[in-house]
């Protein structure tokens, strides 16, 4: 479990995250989401215990993350992707797992065995003796994948993994990272692509130097646009938006090509008033689905930018 | 601080030193120069200018068949003859010993000079022992009980080929620190590894351990057929075995580690500020000055290159390194290397 309170980091001037309270809870997969330059790598970087906090405080699995002791326990339990695969270009793939392995206080038979279900995992077993410079991107950001694996880290946090890779890459590993939701690891990932984040979180944070917003995709649209029901129907009269309108649960209708958006609580009990109420009035129902927004929408609206 | 991390960090920066060529090519390059190129190249033309002072009196066989003393003598010819507390002026003189005399202009061969004074005259092929000597020129002599200049410049300069042995711990430390520190810089390879759990100290150790082994390993080495090379050269011209004796000891035991440690000290503090390998390397290879200003001291005779000298100049360095290293502790902390590392 990662806990945040009050969590801040200064640049002499420059405040990079400030007021950070946030909990992700063990198995979790977190997306944080922000513009460049927001606070996500800062933040990383210090639940990571690489840099100190300016203020507030964190705990990795209970431990502090300023305390001098906690710092190194906290270092073995996590995996850390960061933004460049940043690997030894002159060894080998399987040199620069074990040695990363052996700094991880693996024991030799532990490191062949992990090295060996990675690499395979990752389809670069075969390539395991070449120089990582010979490798493409997407292939060094999979041996780097790997490396911040192969000890099989309580906790991963993952800085854009799949940026700058082509579309079969960021396939490969975002089906991998789903694998390891699957698992039951807890992820933590600093993404800008929202679609992945929407695909493989399960806990959204929106970030831009404060925690602007947190919870489920769900969540999150329910809490920025309610619940909507979308209607589409031949025959649609102004006549069927106002008995609409006079349902006590709806807040606002709007009648656009054909289609009846209802904004409304509960439209799991609504619905069915709704639709009879249109139907008694001889509109004749064609789809009646939920109005969803998605990830993209939220950020936009919490970040600012074109809709 | 564990020392398994220490060298587990150590043995992968070797293994990636080993696939860069600039770094090969130095560790190999020069040690082969100081072995072999400098002790010749150096030694050779001045054992050539001291070829004629050995100090084995020449087999002259001379039969005296005459015998003079307290005699002021001029303007003659005289051979095989001995002179005693004489004065002898203008003479030409063949196979005769001098002893307690004062000759001026003249010309002796094949003679023994002994307690006497030489002003003016011109002295082939004799043996000269205890004699004093002014506006004279010597061919072929035997000068018994005095170390010729030419010997004694051998002998500085022999001391002073220390200053470039030591040249080889530093400047190869230069050339692979910068690769290992900017190059890790620029390779953006530091930030998974200060991710792993490991102190800033064994980080640190580890990668100045990787530098010093290969430094010092080739310096070592080099130091083997150098020392057998010197001793073949100039072992004949001084009648002894110059190397090793314990300036060398001090200087290749002591103060080289002291510099090599220095210069990977520096060189962290340089690459904490520089993005590029080659400026790392020319501002990494100014700590050779101090060995330079030392040598060059010792070499204008301003101070004699002696254990008391040498062990000053070690306390020294020492003092220095720890101040360095100290500062290069400072500097080498996780958030300093993210946040303040250009």
């Amino acid at each position: 479990m990662i806990e945040t309170v009050e969590l801040t980091k200064n640049f002499k001037e420059v405040t990079a995250v400030e007021d950070l309270t946030m909990t992700i809870k063990d198995g979790e997969v977190f997306g944080f989401i922000g513009p460049n330059g927001a606070g996500k790598t800062t933040t990383v970087r210090m639940l990571c215990c690489l840099i100190s906090p300016s203020r507030g405080s964190a705990f990795v699995n209970g431990m502090d993350i300023a305390h001098p002791n906690d710092r190194i326990k906290i270092r073995g339990i996590i995996g850390l992707l960061p933004e460049t695969p940043g690997l030894y270009e002159s060894l080998s793939a399987q040199r620069n797992l074990d040695f990363f392995a052996q700094l991880y206080g693996l024991s030799s038979t532990v490191r062949d065995r992990r090295i060996k279900e990675l690499l395979t995992t990752l389809d670069v077993w075969d390539r395991r003796n070449d120089p990582v410079a010979k490798f493409s991107k997407g292939m060094k950001q999979k041996i780097a994948i790997a490396r911040a694996l192969v000890h099989e880290p309580e906790i991963l946090f993952l800085d854009e993994p799949t940026s700058g890779l082509d579309p079969q890459a960021s396939l490969t590993v975002r089906n991998y990272l789903l694998d390891l939701k699957k698992e039951g690891r807890t992820i933590f990932l600093n993404t800008h692509n929202l679609d992945e984040a929407e695909k493989l979180c399960d806990k959204i944070g929106v970030i831009q130097r404060n925690l602007l917003a947190l919870g489920s995709p769900e969540e999150l649209s329910s809490k920025f646009w309610g619940k909507a029901t979308v209607i589409e129907a031949r025959s649609l009269t102004p006549e069927m938006v106002r008995a609409v309108e006079s349902i006590p649960s709806v807040r606002r209708v709007d009648l656009a090509e054909g289609k009846l958006l209802v904004e409304l609580d509960r439209p799991d009990l609504n619905n069915p008033l709704i639709v009879r109420t249109l139907v008694e009035r001889g509109a004749e129902i064609e789809y009646v689905s939920e109005l969803k927004h998605g990830l993209e929408d939220i950020y936009l609206k919490l970040i600012g930018g074109p809709r | 601080m564990r020392l398994d991390k220490v060298w587990i960090v150590a043995r992968k920066d070797m293994s990636e030193f080993k696939t860069n060529k600039y770094i090969v090519f130095s560790l190999v390059l020069m040690p082969l120069v100081m072995s072999f190129v400098l002790p010749i190249a150096y030694l050779v033309p001045i054992t050539m200018l001291t070829g004629d002072n050995s100090n084995v009196p020449l087999d002259l066989h001379i039969n005296i068949t005459s015998r003079f003393e307290g005699l002021n003598v001029e303007n003659v010819s005289v051979s095989n003859a001995s002179f005693v507390k004489s004065n002898l002026t203008n003479v030409v003189a063949q196979s005769c010993i001098f002893e307690n005399c004062t000759l001026t202009d003249v010309l002796a061969r094949d003679s023994v000079l002994l307690n006497t004074t030489i002003d003016r005259s011109y002295v082939i092929r004799s043996n000269i022992e205890a004699s004093p000597r002014t506006d004279s020129t010597l061919s072929g002599c035997v000068i018994i009980g005095e170390t010729s200049r030419t010997v004694n410049m051998l002998k500085t300069f022999i001391d002073s080929l220390l200053m470039f042995f030591i040249l080889v711990p530093v400047m190869i430390p230069t050339i692979i620190a910068s690769y290992s520190f900017v190059g890790e810089k620029l390779n953006k390879s530091l930030e998974p590894l200060l991710a792993t759990p490991t102190t800033d100290m064994e980080l640190l150790a580890g990668k100045s351990l990787s530098i010093f082994i290969p430094s010092m390993a080739a310096a070592w080495i080099s130091l083997v057929p150098f020392v057998v090379l010197v001793d073949l050269i100039a072992g004949p011209v001084l009648g002894y075995y110059p190397l090793p004796n314990i300036i060398w000891v001090v200087g290749s035991f002591i103060l080289a580690p002291l510099f090599c440690l220095l210069s990977i000290s520096t060189n962290v503090l340089v690459s904490s500020r520089v993005n590029d390998v080659r400026a790392s390397q020319q501002i990494g290879s100014l700590i050779v000055l101090p060995l330079v200003v030392f040598f060059v001291i010792t070499i204008a005779g301003l101070i004699t290159l002696d254990l008391f000298y040498m062990s000053v100049f070690v306390m020294l360095i020492a003092i220095v390194d720890a101040a360095v290293v100290y500062l290069s502790l400072k500097v080498f902390r996780r958030e300093e290397i993210l946040i303040r590392w250009k």
